[in-house]
């Protein structure tokens, strides 16, 4: 379905029944969003923030779209799960590295959908006292919101449906995908935990 | 599966509503389960003909949520309701986390059970 992807990417393109973002339309949101970056952020050395691990595709090809000087910082947390459940809260499992009290934080983000995550993410980063916290989201799923987060940069809406791609995954895999596509419903009823 | 013991008393109408409280209590967000009860019709003594209670209220977000797990096309009287509300309390905001969300979110979650439940599901709307 995904013609001459399938050559290349084999089983995972099989698997996906609509590619609904390209490599070349991607590439030229975050092209403009860099530029757009760049320009406002001008002279106040940002510092990039985002959460593991989706985040690294979006983040690798918007930093080298951005053309003045940023510093960058991962942070990571407890996802909820069969085996978390009513088992405590949400917790990072890696912290920043680099203090940002007074600092000028975006956070980028692959994904938003409920804004559960993020919601827990952006109260943690505030209560460090950054300068300014804004949010860059690739791909938005505002269908599904329900934590209403005020977002700065957005590349694409996205239909309420099973996508993948671009860092976004099903149970760990088609992340490498470059394009953004439709994950057939067989594979993600299944189940398959593989 | 277990909720905080200041909420274990509660009785959800449906598994995927205890399902959805357990996800919001890991992420820290705040939530009443129907804590209200909205009129929508009465008859001609004022006396309420039709009522509706949304399944959770996020107090710091002022958001009601109705869930379904219903098929699109057998929710339509939940939806009327829903347009009801709407149109009698505009102020109030709510929303309606459809069947197809509701599965992603187990997915996502890998809540295989509950997603399994929910594609399964048919016609078990409750009153209200």
């Amino acid at each position: 379905m995904t013609g001459i992807f399938d050559d290349v990417y084999g089983e995972m393109a099989t698997d996906i029944s609509e590619i609904i973002l390209s490599q070349e339309a991607i590439q030229e949101r975050v092209a403009e969003l860099g530029k757009a970056i760049s320009k406002d952020y001008a002279r106040s050395n940002p510092l990039l923030v985002g959460v593991l691990k989706g985040v690294v595709f979006f983040m690798a090809d918007l930093l080298r779209s951005i053309t003045i000087p940023v510093e960058v910082d991962f942070i990571a947390i407890s996802s909820y799960s069969p085996e978390t459940r009513g088992q405590g809260f949400v917790r990072l499992v890696k912290d920043l590295e680099i203090p940002i009290q007074g600092r000028h934080i975006l956070f980028i983000e692959d994904v938003i959908d409920t804004g559960l995550t993020l919601n827990y993410i952006l109260n943690n980063l505030r209560a460090r006292q950054p300068a300014s916290l804004e949010v860059c989201v690739l791909f938005d799923k505002a269908e599904r919101r329900l934590i209403d987060i005020p977002i700065k940069y957005k590349g694409f809406d996205l239909p309420d449906r099973f996508v993948v791609g671009y860092g976004l995954d099903h149970r760990e895999k088609y992340r490498n995908l470059p394009f953004v596509g439709l994950l057939k419903p067989e594979v993600f009823q299944s189940g398959n935990k593989g | 599966m277990s909720l905080p013991s200041n909420k274990k008393k509660l009785e959800f109408a449906h598994p995927s509503e205890e399902a959805f409280a357990l996800i919001l209590d890991y992420y820290g967000i705040e939530w009443q389960y129907e804590p209200r009860t909205f009129p929508l019709e009465w008859d001609e003594n004022k006396q309420v003909l039709v009522a509706f209670a949304p399944d959770f209220y996020l107090p710091q977000q002022d958001l009601y949520i109705e869930l379904t797990t219903l098929r699109p096309q057998l929710s339509s009287h939940k939806n009327r309701k829903i347009r009801r509300l709407k149109e009698l309390y505009p102020e109030v905001n709510i929303k309606l986390f459809k069947r197809r969300e509701m599965h992603t979110m187990m997915v996502k979650y890998g809540l295989d059970s509950e997603a399994e439940r929910i594609r399964g599901s048919e016609a078990q709307e409750k009153n209200g």
